[in-house]
């Protein structure tokens, strides 16, 4: 049986039996719904109940509702049955505590009862997706941004940044935003999150951005009660964001300038590898424009060297950025349980969930 | 007596430069990042303006509970912990350091940097790791009692121990007897270690660090008429498709604290790149006509740097050198009382009893980021083979790899903190509790 590898982000949840040049079996939002009644969880849907986010900013937080979700996604999704439960592989961000990935481990040893485990973090994964083991990650999640130069398959913890800004405070942003331009439309945040998705992009650069200001293209969308909002120059905003953080009442520098700065903490021999061979990963890097504006900055940026993109090889599926860790994943799922090098139901019934750090790097 | 299990100690290491905190057991510290802070002066805030831009700071949502705290005497205060946050150029922003000459002074900010460290690099709760803390060789019997009840009343740890920087070196180099040189960020510290005790009266300190050192190249290339730009001062802007040009941004704001630190990050880093310590003392006549290597500075300059690639390593072994570089004179003082490195090594040796001096002679170990300089070692080496007494057999151990050099005194305490004899060292909370933070003069000798 396959090992199954599971990526859970704070917006999708990316599960699927290891096979790698295919896109994840199943990409499910990692929201869920609490039901009052008998107190089960479901998946989500439009009604706006409690709704849980058992992985919050990358992290996972509510471990009880993250149990019955990998229940949902293992025994029902993967269609493992109880008694003969496989191998599995999770993905940790950057900057993970030890605690968490310990609790991780005894969740899935105890009460899932595995054969075995192995976790791994999701910037060097993203770069075996590509091919490369040396490199730079720029993760653009939901949750949270992972800036992480990885040097032969180690993530310099020195040099990586992690900010806790994401997807979700994109949203908000373009929530504010139409709110001041459509003031007598009342919008939910889930209907927001879908306008993001399908209007947001990037400006050329900041010049353009700024005559976004003067002229621009509106449009005009129906929402599902029939309301209907004009979208004009806030698609521009949400992606301006990401290189402008003002824009987010933050005090920083915009994403290129991050990575740039990050990597000069590492030594010089390695920049220019890191710097060529940059990934760009994460649902929000999907956005149109956003490469091209990435480049643009790139070559505006304070640095001797560029960073540079570096393509995926062409028998990788579309989309790689949406899910690269989790290919990632499946590649190094496919060489380390064959060779035993995972943690195993006899090495964790003998050391305890502390093993996982000694195994699992 | 603590039992500690299976939750790992957490292993902070403060520096005159760089703070490195992590677990205890790996191999390098997570969290490295300077240990300057970056202060506003809230009071200075008047018109309306400048106020939106403190405001801002999402990310530091920490510190506006501080601000509330730090209301006593030196009125409100807000600071910037971590190199992200002091990256971003701020109006009125003020570098500052709360270590001066090895001591504590403003322990506000020693708060402010534990707390970055853990909370926000580390994601852990203070309550549940015991700590290990790195203390300077010399320091006084009420700095570890400050530091004693900040660590138990604010964090509330379960444990501590503070060790100091030589015996956790020496530790990381598997022996309890050695002489330590560490040549630090900020200064230069030579502490004889013997059976896992600093013998306090042989330790010999100088002001010398990487930092001086940074100035020292900083100056010399203001002499030739080479600025440093900090990164915050131009961006490039595209004229032509293909064409690049560097303006200059005036940001009139600035503290000239904030610019300097800004300058210093990149003079270390070309010190990093290009220097070399020489082979022979340094001569101006024999350096002159030494090929250049060049730099390529962030605006895009290139420089040529020649003999100061030499010159600026020898201060270390040399200090009356500064006064040659022009810019550098109001540290003459500093300099002709400061010693050279080969000599504050014999001068610790020769105050030791005459049974170790064999043995520390034979391991003398580097650390600290200055002594990943190239052929430091090597020149060290020589210079006490000519000073030393003949039947002595004088070795310079250093860790090959540049960063086991530079986080040694770190790696010391990881070893330490993770051996299973230590567990029953730490001076635990109950302990605190009953004798008081004087007890740590006994518990951590």
């Amino acid at each position: 049986m396959e090992a199954a590898v599971v990526d859970a982000g704070s917006k999708f949840l990316k599960a699927g039996p290891a096979i790698p040049d295919q896109a994840p079996a199943m990409i499910i939002p990692t929201q869920m719904k609490r039901m009052l009644e008998d107190g089960s969880m479901a998946d989500n849907s439009l009604c706006e109940d409690i709704t849980v986010d058992p992985v919050e900013r990358g992290f996972i937080r509510d471990w009880d509702a993250m149990e019955d979700l990998l229940q949902h996604v293992l025994y029902t999704g993967l269609g493992w049955e109880i008694g003969n439960e496989g191998q599995i592989l999770f993905t940790d961000p950057l900057s993970t505590p030890k605690s968490f990935r310990e609790q991780l481990v005894q969740l899935m040893f105890e009460t899932f009862n595995i054969s075995g485990f192995y976790a791994s973090e999701q910037a060097v994964l993203s770069l075996y997706a590509v091919g490369r083991i040396s490199g730079c990650t720029v993760d653009i999640g939901h949750g949270k941004i992972d800036i992480a130069p990885v040097i032969e398959g180690a993530v310099q913890h020195i040099a990586s940044r992690r900010f806790e800004i994401g997807g979700i405070d994109l949203t908000k942003l373009l929530a504010q935003e139409l709110g001041k331009s459509n003031p007598l439309i009342n919008i939910s945040m889930s209907d927001v999150e879908k306008m993001k998705e399908l209007y947001s992009c990037c400006a050329e650069d900041e010049l353009a951005y700024e005559k976004t200001k003067n002229s621009c293209q509106i449009e005009k969308h129906t929402l599902p009660d029939g309301q209907v909002i004009t979208i004009g120059r806030e698609k521009y905003t949400v992606g301006e964001a990401l290189f402008q953080p003002s824009l987010l009442s933050l005090d920083a520098h915009g994403i290129v300038e991050q990575l740039v700065r990050s990597i000069s903490t590492v030594s010089s021999d390695n920049h220019r590898q890191l710097l060529e061979n940059t990934v760009l990963c994460g649902g929000t890097a999907s956005m149109p424009g956003f490469e091209e504006r990435f480049q643009k900055e790139a070559s505006l940026c304070s640095s001797a060297i560029r960073p540079a993109l570096v393509k995926p090889p062409e028998y990788m599926p579309e989309n790689l950025t949406m899910y690269s860790a989790w290919v990632g994943g499946a590649i190094l799922a496919k060489v380390v349980f064959p060779q035993n090098q995972h943690v195993t139901k006899a090495d964790y019934d003998e050391t305890g969930p502390s093993i996982v750090h000694r195994k699992c790097f | 007596m603590y039992g500690g299990d299976e939750v790992s100690a957490i292993v902070i290491d403060l520096g005159s430069h760089t703070c490195k905190a992590g677990y205890a057991g790996e191999d390098a510290p997570k969290a490295v990042f300077p240990s300057v802070v970056g202060a506003i002066d809230q009071m200075e805030v008047d018109d309306p303006e400048k106020t939106e831009n403190n405001s801002g700071s999402a990310l530091d949502a920490k510190n506006t509970a501080r601000t509330l705290d730090s209301d006593k005497t030196k009125g409100k205060r807000k600071l910037y912990v971590g190199s992200q946050t002091l990256g971003f150029r701020r109006d009125h922003m003020e570098v500052l350091s709360p270590i001066k000459d090895g001591v504590v002074v403003d322990w506000e900010m020693v708060d402010s940097i534990w707390d970055h460290a853990l909370r926000e690099c580390l994601l852990i709760d203070p309550q549940e790791h015991p700590m290990l803390l790195a203390e300077p060789s010399s320091n006084t019997q009420q700095q570890r009692e400050r530091t004693a009840e900040l660590m138990f009343e604010k964090y509330k740890v379960p444990a501590l121990f503070l060790a100091k920087n030589a015996v956790l070196t020496s530790f990381a180099s598997g022996r309890a007897t050695s002489l330590v040189v560490d040549c630090g960020g900020g200064s230069t510290t030579v502490a004889p270690v013997h059976d896992g005790y600093v013998l306090q009266k042989a330790v010999a300190s100088s002001p010398i660090g990487g930092e001086f050192l940074s100035d020292c190249l900083m100056k010399s290339l203001e002499s030739k008429g080479i600025t440093i730009k900090p990164r915050y001062s131009f961006k490039r802007k595209e004229i032509r498709p293909g064409e690049f040009q560097t303006v200059d941004l005036d940001h009139p704001n600035t503290t000239e604290s904030y610019k300097l630190y800004s300058q210093r990050v990149i003079a270390s880093d070309i010190k990093e790149c290009v220097c070399r310590a020489p082979d022979t003392p340094y001569d101006e006549s024999a350096y002159s006509n030494i090929p250049m290597t060049s730099y390529e500075l962030p605006d895009g300059q290139t420089i040529e740097i020649g003999a100061d690639r030499f010159k600026i390593p020898d201060v270390l072994f040399n200090p009356s050198l500064v006064q040659t570089i022009p810019g550098m004179e109001n540290y003459a003082e500093i300099a002709s009382s400061a010693r050279g490195l080969p000599q504050m090594v014999l001068e610790s040796i020769n105050k030791c009893d005459v049974d170790i001096r064999r043995e520390l002679f034979s391991s003398i170990l580097l650390a600290g980021g200055t002594a990943s300089m190239q052929q430091l070692k090597e020149r060290l080496e020589k210079d006490l083979l000519e000073e030393s007494p003949q039947a002595a057999r004088v070795k310079v151990l250093a860790s090959g790899n540049a960063t086991e050099r530079r986080f040694s005194v770190w790696i010391g305490g990881s070893i330490l903190a993770s051996l299973g004899s230590f567990q029953q060292m730490w001076f635990s909370k109950s302990e605190y509790e009953e004798h008081g933070a004087a007890y740590i003069q006994r518990k951590c000798p």
